[in-house]
């Protein structure tokens, strides 16, 4: 017999439904979980990260004895049990100093690992600018083209890209704009090349915070001007453990649209139809194919036919054919 | 005559202080709106990078926000309770999901059957009409109309009525009756749900696990030298075919031995020697710690196991008969 396990309230049955699948995901839920030795760099990093993070985050501040690449169990039971698809692990070695590792879940099994340095960090609280609230999503650029091109760096913004803004949304307040994270890279080392995977072999990672000033521009959009909050975090790109295949297949699946949705243009590119600069929707019709044939050229007297001319041709033909 | 006035000045001086909005990229940017990020292809400036890092990287990251913050004014802006609310598109970069997409719940087995018979779903208001009060009362529930009978204070009792009939307990014994029948089914749905669903992904699986465990064991079976001809059986368990013990013939031809033999050696030359032994002993094959280890479990090298247990010889069919 299954066992079937049923709510005994109505309030454990609203936390059971919340804990099923859904079709549009809410916000991943992050977990910070500090190592067994940490230094107050990491836990800085980690504090700082967190709270960015909030509301979606959860500190487990005690010391835990984990080793991402070496055993998985305790964040597969930890993901189970807090509802948690995220984790960022700060551990501290002789051989690998202040390591901050990110793992990323699907279904309650780890889908891929990235583990990184933090060279240097200047925590939130030595810059004065003003830190955004909880619950505020960033802007995010990431600037270099290796993001789109190497598949270790393709890695990196991916998993930033879900931390801080993984939700997927309608709509957003321009109000609520409050900051931006910048992910970005430094030169490329003399060893680079495009297949390389070796962390010594590729450019660090910078991470800033900048808060947002919108200034009067004279137009609609407003003029932007930043200052940094921080967290600064320069970070190098250790050991990593790229998804499955199959556990990305079946992690990246698309519900099947349903055919009313796609008659509304849902699914496939709306073609011919854009949003102007004031706002507006504009859309580009075609006429049809204009028929030059029948153009009116312009009217000369020259080519003008004869009056009377087209009754005497038909006369004559009807005398030829009477002959 | 009336006097004129020059406002280009004023309008430059205005212009000025009001800065402009426009950034000039090389190559534009990649953006993505639905998840508000955009990916700047153009390549690093190495030496301002070099000499003010900081600066140079707050500078670009100010004319990517304002390049996203372009964007976003010119999406379709609504008016909501906290301000102007810009429209998102759906995102376009590919982020795992957290959990599988939902599955269509399986019908119950009345569904099914309201299918099968084109049963139309009706509403069952909860409020319902009460003639004796004339009001409206509830269903079910605190006051329901369903304990009705049970707060009776007058019943009718049937003529063939045991002494002890107790008809308030009657009813709600009832009651009960149905409310746990209704449960059972309930439960009966959701085994039935799950077992499809297990059925659903398992095949798959348990084809795969089961032709891997049929081949592991076809290959125990003709690892013997009898080929599994003494091997105890177990009963179902099918009878293996084609497979037939080879030997070489007993006259071969000296090319033939040679070129075996050849690949034997040429094996055991190549083959590399374990990882550990590789640590332990350079280029020696032997594995001296896993060699020591069988040694001293089989006692074949030293003679100091012999007086170990003496107790065991002693032991057994001799020490009956005395």
């Amino acid at each position: 017999m299954l066992r079937v396990v049923k709510p005994k309230n109505a309030r454990s049955k609203r936390a059971m439904l919340a804990r099923e699948p859904q079709e549009v995901e809410p916000a991943k839920t992050a977990i910070f979980v500090k190592g067994s030795t940490t230094g107050e760099r990491l836990n800085g990093v980690l504090r700082d990260l967190m709270a960015l993070k909030r509301p979606n985050a959860i500190s487990f501040s005690k010391k835990n004895a984990v080793h991402p690449f070496e055993s998985t169990d305790s964040f597969i039971f930890w993901a189970q049990k807090n509802d948690a698809p995220l984790f960022l692990v700060g551990t501290h070695s002789k051989k690998r100093p202040h390591d901050l590792t990110l793992i990323r879940m699907y279904d309650s099994r780890v889908l891929e690992m990235l583990e990184l340095g933090v060279d240097a960090y200047v925590p939130m609280s030595d810059f004065s600018g003003r830190k955004p609230p909880p619950g505020h999503r960033p802007l995010m650029t990431f600037d270099s083209p290796l993001f789109d091109t190497h598949p270790r760096f393709q890695q990196v913004k991916s998993l930033l890209l879900d931390l801080f803004n993984g939700e997927q949304i309608d709509g957003i307040t321009l109000a609520g704009l409050e900051h931006v994270v910048q992910v970005s890279l430094g030169p490329l080392p003399a060893s680079f090349t495009n297949e390389s995977t070796e962390g010594k072999d590729l450019p660090p990672v910078h991470v800033r915070c900048y808060a947002m000033r919108f200034l009067a521009s004279g137009q609609r959009t407003p003029r932007v001007e930043l200052e940094p909050i921080g967290p600064a975090l320069d970070l190098s790109l250790r050991r990593h453990q790229p998804p499955d295949e199959d556990l990305w297949r079946a992690a990246t699946r698309k519900r099947k649209l349903e055919k009313r949705d796609v008659e509304s243009g849902l699914g496939r590119k709306r073609k011919n139809v854009a949003v102007d600069e004031g706002g507006d929707m504009v859309g580009r019709v075609h006429v049809g194919r204009q028929d030059l044939g029948k153009l009116q050229g312009r009217k000369v007297r020259a080519l003008k036919e004869e009056r009377g001319a087209k009754r005497r041709r038909v006369e004559e033909g009807q005398m030829e054919t009477e002959e | 005559m009336r006097p004129t006035m020059d406002v280009s000045e004023l309008l430059q001086a205005g212009a000025s202080k009001q800065k402009s909005i426009q950034v000039e990229k090389e190559i534009p940017l990649d953006i993505d709106i639905g998840y508000l990020a955009a990916t700047d292809p153009n390549p690093i400036d190495e030496e301002e990078y070099k000499n003010n890092r900081e600066e140079y990287l707050q500078s670009v990251a100010r004319d990517n926000a304002q390049l996203l913050i372009n964007h976003l004014f010119s999406l379709p802006i609504e008016s909501s309770q906290d301000g102007p609310l810009a429209k998102l598109p759906p995102p376009t970069t590919t982020l795992p999901r957290a959990k599988p997409l939902p599955k269509p719940k399986p019908p119950t087995k009345w569904e099914k059957f309201a299918a099968a018979k084109g049963i139309q779903k009706k509403r069952t208001e909860k409020k319902i009409w009460d003639e004796e009060k004339q009001e409206f009362r509830d269903r079910w529930g605190r006051g329901g109309k369903n304990k009705e009978l049970e707060e009776q204070w007058l019943v009718e009792v049937p003529a063939n009525a045991p002494a002890d009939f107790d008809p308030v307990k009657e009813a709600r014994d009832a009651k009960k009756k149905r409310v746990a029948k209704n449960a059972a089914q309930q439960t009966k749905n959701i085994q039935r749900a799950e077992r499809s669903n297990a059925s659903a992904s398992l095949p798959q699986e348990r084809e795969k696990r089961k032709t891997e465990l049929e081949r592991d064991l076809a290959q125990t079976r003709i690892s013997t030298a009898s080929m599994g001809k003494f091997d105890k059986k177990f009963q179902g368990e099918p009878k293996l075919r084609g497979v037939k013990r080879k030997f070489d013939p007993n006259e071969k031809s000296a090319d033939s031995e040679k070129a075996s033999a050849l690949a034997i050696l040429s094996k055991l030359d190549t083959s590399r020697p374990s990882k550990r032994a590789r640590a332990e002993g350079g280029d020696d094959v032997l594995n001296v710690r896993k060699a020591i280890r069988h040694e001293s479990r089989t006692g074949g090298l030293s003679g100091e196991r012999t007086g170990g247990r003496p107790g065991k010889d002693g032991k057994g069919r001799g020490g009956k008969r005395k």
